[in-house]
């Protein structure tokens, strides 16, 4: 299968004061162009900085990030932003969209840094939030604004979908509809979406193509799932 | 381990903390420094005026003899009194100084010379060489000349009253208290102590020549003259040349003969050039110098200063032909001064008032902010069972200690660096031999309730949030967003409006507080650069006023009081008839008696009068003329009539008020010579105004003091020269307090949306994107603010003019609109110089961590 994803020998190290800490230690990996991706592993397992470095918000202490063929890891601020744009949609455990601006706002904002979006319309029927265009962000339950979230990150049309921690704020019922809209978007497009979840909830596992499990910095294990779940299946 | 926290926390906050800091620094800096001089100037001189003995009355007639000053002197509650012959001297050859301002010689030099018997009252304070008695030779001059003029103890002056010359050595140098404010005459405003003076000298050194010559050229004496000139030709033509032999028969004959030693008479009276005494003795055997000596001035002492008013009408009553009785309140030097520094209160009212007011809204700000910042700190400690009271003390302390520390700085340099040096300067123009800078009770007040309210709003933040369950304040506060505020920015036009400006209006909704303070902050501060340069372009416009309109002649001549008619048409002749006469009237205003000066104007446009919109017109010969400012002071109108008479005068009238107009520093009446002329008054001019070139003159017969318009604008624009420190100060601390509070609270509202921008900035967009959005808010901020201000300038500087100058004067705010310009190009290069500083923050957004931090 094709790779989007190449990490090579990708290390990250945090100094506090006089202490180094290594986040991410000589990591190699890599993923299909499609699937659904979940990385799993405790807290402080070096799974957040391996999304972020995959995202382009950070850059490898060594090593090389390959995106799509791309050496992302050697890029100035400038075009990791222009990576960012084009090619990354970020869900967030606490959504992070702007309050002071309508739903429909919200996804209309990356009307101005993306070439090629989707319509407003159509991101937000898709999450089934047209009725509620109009509302702001305070007038919507916690599954409604992860929504708009959602919404906002598939308006960019982005090759991959990074979520961390997308049902952490959640109920089960509402995490499932999350998960729901994340596997609809990995599945359209004929195959060119990738959506990699971040959690530590391993039975959001069962419904993943590709499962890493991160421990101490280091990938401990890649198990592809041939069989997985329906997403209706899963509950915590 | 709290204490360590604190220091930790100030450490991480310390850019804020250090704008805290500064902008208390600064409120009290400014207001502590500002009252330290202002202060400083009114005790110094009340101590001065006391240890010296300043007069409480003057008294002014045509002369006091000794048995005048007797009379004085046993009025009821008159302690002392003592006479003064105050004639103007000019220095012969003023060439041999310099003026140290222009560095050019000085072509004329006066000195106003103050003849005495006795210093008891208004004593002088000797800086240099040897105490004043009666019986010593030599001056006592001001010191303040002299140390500009370079004049030592010891150097000899040569001067000249009216012609006659006479040569004195310095033999001290003094500051005496009623010159503490000195000035050549009313036209002057401000003394520049290089081409005007003052000295004492004992009345025993009063040039005899000048007494002789004005005995001998009375009429009296004059015609005595002419009948020995007759009764010589007479004589000669019987042969008779002894004059010691004339028959006691033709002495007897001549009427008045008894005291004339008519041989000696006859002897000199063609040639007495070289002994008038003698030739006046000859004339009138009772003859005695000390008799001769015109005293036009008394100081009076008085025991009791509450009685003042009883005393001064007896004075009134009992003493013949007085012409003034004077208080302190009307006094040119004691008044001057007080409102020099009474006006400072307004300056430092307006001024300091408006600085502590704009950096404590904006320190409460921060200091709100910051608490609220540290909310899950507080639940923190609370959930860990550290009990309210340390929490809230551990805040608290924040405030306290910062705004302390920056007080207390700030009065320490306040009266240091800004009371030391406005004090200094504003004592290189008036005259107090010991100055210092005093902390008056209100700024340590102002300074303490600066401390308490910074306390008081951290400990009430603080309180606040301890009053929530330690779970709830576990949580960081959302951001509130009012929905029914923000629809209205869902429709109609704010539909077609960008993302980021829909934004950054909801924004600013969201943030009403913070919003305000940023506008009120830098309107304020916008405002005080527009009053300091107002004030400066308003001064500029009034000495133009005052010198290129009102003032329309290059030099004016002040007459002597006595000159003759010989003299005034010789002056005329030569110099032109443009005259005017200025006398002090006295006018019923309600049931109450009102002295002030009417000047009756015959200069023939050279001194000009002029409307309301400072353009000169003419008046007309139908009453009397009131200045504008006086006209609403005495709630007076055209078509009153008033009551008034010449001080000295028993001859009352009744005047139609038939104009109004206005002068910038002369409140008064006017009327032409020609309405004068229909009065039972004689008009005797006392000034003569021309064109003539007189440069190289130094001296006129008759004429007291020949002035420059050149100098009179000279001493003016010393004035303005202080004037720019003063408005460098304030610029200077406006533009540090403006900076300081667009940055404060740049800081404040970038931190809000940290991590708005983080989340923008994951999304893709650029560093140029999100810093425009950024500026884009603080920007309308400060141009709504600059808005707001240069009004807000204009009403602050007419207010200033107004209300902080006495009644005397008439000014108004004269802004330029280039000073408009620049003042609100000046604070928008400001506000975006600041915020393109702070928009490089947006750089150094670490995404994950704001986004982290928000979670």
């Amino acid at each position: 299968m094709e790779k989007i994803v190449e990490l090579k020998n990708v290390s990250k190290v945090y100094k506090i004061g006089d202490n180094e800490f290594k986040a991410l230690d000589n990591i190699d990996l890599s993923l299909n162009k499609g699937e659904m991706i979940v990385i799993l592993g405790p807290s402080g397992a070096g799974k957040s900085t391996l999304l972020n470095l995959i995202g382009g918000m950070d850059i490898p202490t060594s090593g090389n990030v390959i995106i799509d063929g791309e050496n992302i890891s050697k890029y100035n601020e400038n075009k990791l932003s222009d990576y960012r744009a084009e090619n990354v949609g970020f869900i967030f455990q606490f959504y992070n969209i702007l309050p002071s601006l309508t739903v429909k706002e919200n996804v209309d904002i990356v009307k101005d840094i993306v070439k090629n979006p989707i319509s407003t319309e159509e991101a937000l029927k898709g999450v089934g939030l047209l009725a509620h265009s109009k509302k702001f962000p305070n007038q919507l339950s916690g599954g409604e604004q992860q929504r708009v979230s959602i919404a906002r990150a598939i308006a960019k049309n982005p090759k991959l979908l990074l979520c961390d921690e997308p049902t952490g704020a959640l109920d089960s019922k509402t995490g499932v509809e999350v998960l729901k809209l994340l596997r609809k978007q990995c599945d359209g497009n004929n195959g060119a979406n990738t959506v990699i979840i971040v959690t530590h909830n391993a039975l959001i596992a069962d419904i993943a193509d590709t499962v890493i499990n991160v421990k101490n910095g280091k990938i401990e294990s890649v198990i592809t799932n041939e069989n997985p779940k329906k997403i209706e299946e899963v509950s915590w | 381990m709290l204490n360590k926290k604190i220091l930790r926390d100030i450490w991480k906050n310390k850019s804020q903390f250090i704008t805290v800091f500064i902008m208390v620094f600064l409120a009290v800096f400014a207001f502590a420094g500002v009252h330290a001089y202002m202060d400083g100037m009114k005790a110094s001189s009340e101590i001065y005026y006391k240890e010296q003995n300043l007069q409480d009355i003057w008294l002014t007639s045509k002369d006091f003899n000794k048995d005048k000053l007797e009379e004085i002197k046993k009025t009821d509650n008159v302690k002392n009194a003592e006479r003064l012959l105050t004639i103007n001297a000019n220095v012969i050859d003023p060439e041999r100084f310099t003026n140290p301002d222009t560095n050019k010689k000085l072509s004329d030099l006066v000195i106003e010379c103050n003849f005495i018997e006795t210093n008891e009252i208004n004593k002088m304070y000797l800086i240099d060489g040897e105490e004043y008695s009666k019986e010593k030779n030599g001056l006592w001059l001001d010191y303040y000349l002299a140390n500009k003029l370079q004049i030592k103890v010891g150097d000899e002056l040569e001067l000249s009253i009216e012609g006659n010359t006479f040569k004195e050595n310095v033999v001290g140098l003094v500051e005496v208290p009623d010159h503490v404010y000195f000035i050549k005459d009313d036209t002057a405003i401000f003394p520049t102590h290089t081409d005007f003076g003052f000295a004492y000298l004992s009345i025993n050194e009063f040039p005899k020549e000048y007494i002789y010559n004005k005995v001998l050229e009375t009429e009296e004496v004059q015609d005595a003259i002419d009948n020995l000139k007759e009764l010589k030709d007479t004589l000669s033509k019987f042969g008779i040349t002894d004059y010691s032999k004339i028959p006691d028969m033709i002495t007897n004959s001549i009427e008045g003969i008894d005291d004339i030693d008519l041989s000696r008479a006859l002897e000199l009276v063609d040639d007495y050039s070289e002994s008038k005494e003698e030739f006046i003795k000859a004339l009138d055997n009772e003859f005695s110098i000390e008799d001769s000596y015109v005293f036009p001035y008394v100081i009076v002492d008085v025991d009791d200063v509450s009685k003042i008013d009883e005393t001064k009408n007896k004075i009134k009553e009992n003493i013949e032909d007085i012409i003034t009785v004077t208080l302190r309140d009307d006094n040119l030097s004691y008044d001057g001064f007080k409102r020099e520094a009474e006006e400072g209160d307004t300056y430092s009212g307006v001024f300091s008032g408006l600085f502590v007011f704009i950096a404590i809204l904006s320190v409460v700000t921060t200091m709100n902010r910051f608490v609220k910042k540290e909310r899950t700190q507080i639940g923190t400690l609370k959930a860990l069972g550290i009990k309210r009271g340390k929490i809230t003390r551990m805040y608290v302390s924040y405030g306290f200690f910062i705004s302390f520390i920056a007080s207390i700085l700030g009065i320490v340099l306040g009266d240091l660096v800004i009371g030391n040096f406005f004090l200094e300067e504003e004592m290189a123009y008036y005259e107090i031999p010991y100055y210092n800078i005093v902390t008056i009770p209100l700024v340590y007040y102002v300074t303490i309730a600066i401390i308490v309210v910074i306390t008081l709003v951290t400990y009430l933040s603080c309180r606040k949030i301890l009053k929530e369950p330690a779970a709830q304040a576990l949580r960081i506060e959302r951001p509130k967003v009012k929905v029914r505020e923000n629809s209205i920015t869902t429709k109609r036009l704010f539909n077609k409006l960008s993302l980021s400006t829909k934004w950054n209006i909801r924004d600013i909704g969201r943030s009403k507080g913070r919003t305000l303070m940023a506008v009120v902050g830098i309107a304020g501060c916008t405002m005080l650069v527009v009053t300091a340069f107002g004030m400066l372009d308003s001064m500029k416009s009034y000495v133009s006023w005052d010198f290129d309109t009102i003032n329309n002649f290059e030099y004016k001549l002040s007459l002597s009081s006595d000159y003759t008619d010989k003299q005034f048409d010789d002056i005329v002749s030569k110099y032109g008839d443009s005259t005017s006469m200025s006398t002090a009237i006295e006018f019923k205003n309600n049931d109450e008696i009102i002295i002030k000066a009417l000047t009756i104007n015959d200069s023939k446009e050279l001194l000009q009068v002029t409307d309301h919109n400072r353009n000169p017109f003419k008046m007309n010969d139908d009453g009397l003329y009131i200045t504008e400012k006086m006209a609403s002071i005495y709630n007076l109108k055209v078509g009153d009539t008033i009551e008034w008479h010449i001080v000295g005068s028993d001859n009352w009238y009744n005047t139609k008020i038939v104009g109004l107009n206005r002068d910038p520093q002369a409140q008064q009446f006017s009327c032409t010579k020609n309405f004068f002329d229909t009065l039972d008054e004689e008009y005797k001019a006392d000034s003569v105004y021309t064109n003539v070139d007189l440069s190289g003159i130094k001296e006129i017969p008759g004429v007291n003091t020949i002035q420059t318009i050149k100098n009179l604008e000279d001493g003016m624009n010393s004035m303005l020269n202080m004037m720019y420190s003063l408005i460098a100060l304030l610029i200077g601390v406006s533009i540090v307090l403006a900076i300081v509070i667009i940055y404060n609270l740049g800081i404040l509202s970038f931190s809000e949306k940290e991590y708005q921008f983080a989340t923008l900035k994951v999304l893709g967009f650029k560093y140029k994107n999100i810093k425009k959005i950024f500026i884009k808010q603080n920007i309308w901020i400060g141009i709504i603010a600059i808005i707001i201000a240069l009004p807000l300038g204009n009403f602050m500087t007419d207010y200033i003019f107004k209300n902080a100058i006495g009644d005397s004067y008439d000014f108004e705010a004269m802004i330029k609109p280039i000073t408009f310009i620049f003042s609100a190009i000046g604070t928008f290069i400001v506000v975006y110089i600041v915020n393109q500083f702070l928009s490089k923050k947006i750089r150094k957004i670490d995404m994950v961590s704001s986004l982290k931090g928000n979670e």
